[in-house]
């Protein structure tokens, strides 16, 4: 399957397998529709089911848009992940390919400040109106943190 | 409400209209998380505050005299806490279930979470626990009861400061003004 979708778009950096024994796809963040549209359309592929879609802050390296797709008709699920920048990083939206990602990209917005271009309506999900700032991100303080230290042992490392 | 929090009424005519409003509490459950499930248990036959005249689901805000703030109160759904308090009417009860709904609990370094209910609505009773066990909710109705029954209405509508029961705290309503 991984061979078939790397000949069709040709847009898959490199692939490997999850340590929850998936099967993950880079791709550029420019190639993340192509792919996405590749699995939903294709017949062979017919990843129909969008499972839900996030992010992580790599710190440095950027954030990586993670979008996890399961097939009813294979019973395979594969993840697309791609790389983007700190500040301004964004792709394309895929609630053109599945209604349901809205709702995931909207979250994914307002923790992260990643872009999804063309999602019909990005505006606020959970958290409330006023609110400034993006709390996923790993420089967003928490200021009753701030004012006093967490009280436990320190997380693990 | 016309008459009873004007005037100072005669004692047996207190007594009468406190012991038929604190033995007909139309409660509205506003449960949030694990607490709900705890004031479910409550209302069911093993712990069953039917039996103290508390009477579980009001049909809305409007046919409620008490609020249960059950759960963790997020800053996205405190306007709607506000808005069914400002639905009820008077004379009205808040009881505070929980950790969460008293001051934010293991959430207390949340970027999402109210710190405390009394925060969007005045608070007459607080239950700690998280989650209390049914009995705590059911000594905290009591001590509410108990407060009922020896209310003025008079004084409660012109009262400046801010009192409240605390379970398992001292006895009888502390003074939170300046808290």
């Amino acid at each position: 399957m991984i061979d078939h979708v790397k000949e069709a778009t040709g847009a898959v950096e490199r692939e490997e397998v999850t340590p929850q024994g998936q099967i993950a796809l880079h791709v550029t963040p420019a190639n993340w529709h192509v792919v996405a549209e590749h699995l939903r359309r294709c017949p062979r592929c017919n990843f129909g089911m969008f499972n839900w879609l996030s992010a992580v802050d790599m710190e440095d390296q950027g954030f990586e848009v993670i979008v996890h797709l399961y097939s009813a008709s294979s019973l395979q699920a594969v993840n697309i992940k791609t790389m983007v920048p700190r500040d301004g990083g964004s792709v394309r939206t895929l609630t053109d390919l599945w209604r349901g990602a809205s709702f995931h990209e909207r979250e994914c917005w307002e923790m992260f400040d990643i872009g999804f271009d063309g999602h019909p309506h990005l505006v606020k999900l959970l958290l409330a109106e006023p609110f400034v700032g993006h709390p996923l991100r790993k420089e967003f303080l928490l200021m009753t943190r701030e004012a006093k230290e967490w009280p436990g042992a320190k997380e693990p490392e | 409400m016309g008459v009873v929090d004007k005037v100072n009424l005669p004692q047996p005519v207190k007594f009468v209209l406190n012991w038929g409003r604190k033995y007909s509490l139309w409660v509205m459950n506003f449960g949030l998380a694990c607490c709900a499930i705890e004031l479910i248990a409550a209302s069911t036959s093993r712990h069953d505050f039917i039996r103290l005249g508390v009477i579980p689901v009001a049909h809305g805000p409007r046919q409620a005299d008490l609020l249960v703030v059950a759960g963790t109160l997020t800053d996205k759904m405190a306007p709607a806490l506000k808005r069914v308090w400002e639905q009820m009417p008077e004379p009205k009860y808040c009881i505070s279930f929980g950790s969460c709904s008293n001051c934010g609990g293991p959430f207390w370094d949340s970027y999402s979470v109210t710190k405390g209910v009394d925060q969007i609505v005045p608070v007459d009773v607080y239950v700690p626990g998280c989650p209390p066990r049914p009995e705590a909710l059911l000594e905290g109705i009591i001590r509410l009861q108990t407060m009922i029954a020896d209310e003025s209405l008079k004084e409660r509508f012109e009262r400046q400061h801010r009192e409240a029961i605390i379970v398992g705290g001292p006895v009888g309503p502390v003074d939170l003004s300046n808290r």
